[in-house]
């Protein structure tokens, strides 16, 4: 039997995975509660709460905390203003954490499997194989 | 050897994943491990490999004796 599926939503569903993620990655500081409320730059904003914030100011972020929310599903979402998402690692904290998070989760798969990974790059595509 | 494949888009950090050569039942079990730490996937589909093992037919010889 093969099965294949894609995993394209911006969505973190594991925190402790998601916290790792963000700390491989560079983030400091990172709060985890539930309903923080969330600090922006601008005033007339509207208050928003997070589960889990990296504060303003400590990994290029100026214009605000960036959150993490749970949908209705149980994961949870990025909140982060648009002009830090443009900026904060040069346009890419997103891509960037996303991919320390799906490696953190293949490495959590091969674990519960007891099975190892084999890492390749090709080309602007990491391969991981987990043989069990 | 059971395998599955992952697939990370260095670009956007989008994930694939292919299960491969793994029984019918513990692929479905594969696949709920996956999905209890992802969540659900935007796309789910048995590939052509399913289909075709699926529906092999088992063959009985008669014996002479």
């Amino acid at each position: 039997m093969s099965k294949y599926m894609t995993f394209t939503e911006i969505a973190f569903k594991d925190r402790a995975l998601l916290v790792a993620a963000l700390e491989e990655i560079g983030c400091i500081e990172i709060q985890q509660g539930n309903a923080l409320p969330l600090g922006c730059y601008y005033s007339e904003q509207t208050p928003q709460t997070a589960d889990v914030i990296v504060p303003r100011n400590t990994i290029g972020n100026a214009y605000g905390d960036i959150g993490f929310q749970r949908n209705e599903a149980g994961a949870l979402t990025p909140i982060i203003d648009d002009l830090d998402r443009a900026r904060v690692m040069g346009g890419r904290f997103i891509p960037q954490l996303r991919l320390a998070y799906h490696e953190r989760v293949v490495q959590t798969v091969a674990a519960r499997l007891r099975g190892t990974v084999h890492r390749t790059v090709e080309g602007g595509v990491i391969k991981l194989k987990v043989r069990y | 050897m059971p395998e599955i494949n992952f697939t990370l888009d260095e670009q956007t950090g989008e994930l694939e994943m292919k299960i491969a050569g793994v029984p019918g039942a513990q692929c479905a079990d594969v696949a709920k491990l996956v999905t209890e730490i992802l969540g659900e996937p935007e796309r789910a589909e048995n590939t052509q490999e399913f289909y075709v093992r699926a529906n092999v037919k088992p063959q009985v010889q008669n014996r002479k004796g």
